[in-house]
């Protein structure tokens, strides 16, 4: 599925924001996610699942160097 | 995405505009009291982290590094005249969010360089809360400030800042920017946690890549 992180078109085999945050080895705090613009809160990453052409935001800590 | 920046009014605390913040459905928070000590900071940065952990919302501090370490709060903001972005990542290391002010295009790229996150990228107007004014972006500014990052290569999100109201909101998020940073419009509304969800709602409905 093509997804948008951080403007950037990425090809994922991750369904929700939980397995895309452990295919991108995200830390467990630090870290601000939104997709289409609505911050998901990190206890919602499990169930919230990604659809094609979602635009992600990833706040965090040194992201993609 | 939408940060809340803390603020207070004569019946309204800075841990009240966090409280309203949240209610509204604010998961990014950012803590600044502008000129107050560590000291005086702590308590109302233990509240406010113990308030956001609650509601699943991510908080940083302004200003204070130290601080930031101290109570492991997600993440720090950087002023222009704070801290260098260099230094406090070099304090805090990877696990903490750093945050830069940005008035043009070279603070962007040097904010880049020196480690940064994200960038609060404005004012876009004039505005009184801030005390040492930039020049004023516009529209315009973000446009062009964009349009550079996007052919020098740099993917770091941006957060627009400086007198924005709800109706601004659209027009700057078609700039390309990340997010909007409120601060003082949101308490000055009748009911600031509706406030807060109608700005969210306005954010959240611009369809744009």
């Amino acid at each position: 599925m093509k997804i948008y992180i951080n403007r950037q078109e990425t090809e994922t085999s991750a369904t929700t924001v939980q397995e895309l945050a452990q295919s991108l080895n995200l830390p467990e705090r630090g870290v601000a996610l939104a997709i289409n613009n609505a911050i998901v809160q990190r206890s919602q990453w499990a169930q919230t699942t990604l659809g094609e052409d979602d635009r992600i935001t990833i706040i965090k800590a040194a992201f993609g160097g | 995405m939408l940060q809340f920046i803390t603020h207070y009014t004569n019946t309204i605390s800075y841990l009240d505009s966090v409280r309203l913040a949240l209610e509204g459905g604010c998961r990014w928070v950012q803590l600044r009291m502008k000129g107050a000590s560590e000291e005086k900071m702590l308590p109302v940065a233990l509240e406010a982290q113990r308030m956001c952990r609650e509601a699943g919302a991510t908080f940083i501090i302004d200003d204070h590094v130290e601080l930031v370490r101290r109570i492991g709060a997600d993440g720090v903001h950087l002023g222009k005249n704070d801290m260098p972005i260099d230094e406090a990542r070099s304090i805090l290391g990877s696990g903490f969010i750093i945050g830069g002010t940005a008035n043009t295009f070279d603070d962007v790229l040097m904010h880049h360089r020196r480690g940064a996150d994200y960038i609060g990228c404005g004012p876009f107007r004039f505005t009184t809360t801030k005390e040492k004014l930039s020049p004023v972006l516009g529209l315009e500014g973000y446009r062009s400030i964009m349009e550079q990052m996007k052919a020098a290569g740099l993917d770091m999100p941006v957060v627009a800042i400086g007198g924005i109201t709800a109706a601004d909101i659209p027009s700057i998020m078609a700039t390309g920017v990340t997010g909007i940073a409120l601060s003082g419009s949101v308490l000055r509304a009748a009911d600031p946690a509706a406030e807060m969800a109608r700005l969210i709602a306005i954010t959240e409905n611009v369809k744009h890549i």
